[in-house]
């Protein structure tokens, strides 16, 4: 048994976005080194977290003294919190757009979140969705941008492991 | 220029004519006795103290800080017989902090003890900014 630190340097964990094309159909496509310039890192995440959230259906029969319950299909996304950074806000990545954009334009995003580092054999779950609820904020006794972002995520999440 | 520089030429600006000059010097003490309570009615500014704290934290190090810089401000007055001005004097010295830029807190508190047939005026400067 052991615990998944995330505090030392090679522990972080690790958000890669790619949206310049549709990966649809090969997911782990848009994180081979030859996509390397259209992908990034959202960098000063502050939490994350991932939901994986199947709905239930449930029912009571008469034969029963407890209700009886199937699972029906997940609702998947991810959730975080980050300081905002002016190049991955509003720049573009060779052809990914940056997070604004890529919210305005309502695009189709290749997502892979790596648990604790990015090193041989550490383990990561990736998949594709469109980001959302992004909610920039600032105030006067926190003068730096910080936003709510989710990963509204089409299908499932697929695991793997670093080569 | 450093707060402290600034801070003093502010004060120095909102104190001309009044009955109360301003030191560049220290509060130092000299034979047990701080200077501003052996030249009254005269303004000292402490060196500034400072303080480095997290704003927001990352999980990868991207980390926001934030510098608190604090100073500490002295007068002196004849507590018996109190410049008539001396009211004039305090909000002069605490309107101050407002002319010091760049920084997203300015406060400033005044507070007054008297010993003897002294008053003394403390001003605690609190100024902070991003790193």
């Amino acid at each position: 048994m052991a615990y998944i630190g995330v505090n030392a340097t090679a522990d972080f964990v690790t958000l890669k976005l790619n949206n310049s094309a549709d990966f649809s159909s090969n997911i782990a496509a848009a994180f081979v080194a030859g996509e390397s310039a259209n992908t990034y890192d959202v960098p000063s995440m502050q939490e994350i977290t991932v939901n994986a959230t199947p709905g239930i259906f449930r029912w009571k029969q008469l034969d029963s003294l407890s209700e009886q319950a199937i699972t029906t299909s997940s609702t998947n996304n991810i959730e975080l919190t980050v300081v905002l950074d002016d190049t991955t806000f509003y720049s573009n990545t060779g052809s990914s757009y940056g997070i604004l954009d890529s919210v305005n334009n309502k695009t189709k995003t290749a997502f892979r979140l790596y648990w604790a580092g990015e090193s041989s054999g550490d383990r990561y779950i990736e998949g594709e969705g469109y980001l959302s609820a992004l909610a920039p904020t600032v105030s006067p006794d926190s003068p730096v941008w910080t936003s709510p972002l989710t990963i509204e995520i089409v299908g499932d999440f697929t695991t793997g492991q670093e080569a | 220029m450093s707060l402290r520089t600034d801070l003093l030429a502010n004060v120095t600006t909102a104190l001309s004519g009044s009955s109360v000059s301003v030191s560049s010097e220290l509060p130092w003490s000299s034979g047990g006795t701080e200077l501003y309570r052996k030249n009254k009615k005269k303004f000292y500014l402490s060196e500034t103290d400072q303080d480095i704290t997290q704003l927001q934290s990352t999980l990868d190090t991207n980390d926001v800080f934030q510098t608190e810089n604090s100073l500490q401000g002295f007068i002196t007055v004849d507590a018996k017989n109190q410049p008539a001005d001396i009211q004039t004097v305090v909000s002069a010295v605490l309107n101050s902090r407002l002319s010091v830029s760049d920084y997203f807190v300015r406060e400033c508190e005044a507070s007054s003890e008297t010993e003897g047939d002294e008053i003394t005026y403390t001003f605690e400067y609190r100024f902070v900014n991003l790193i």
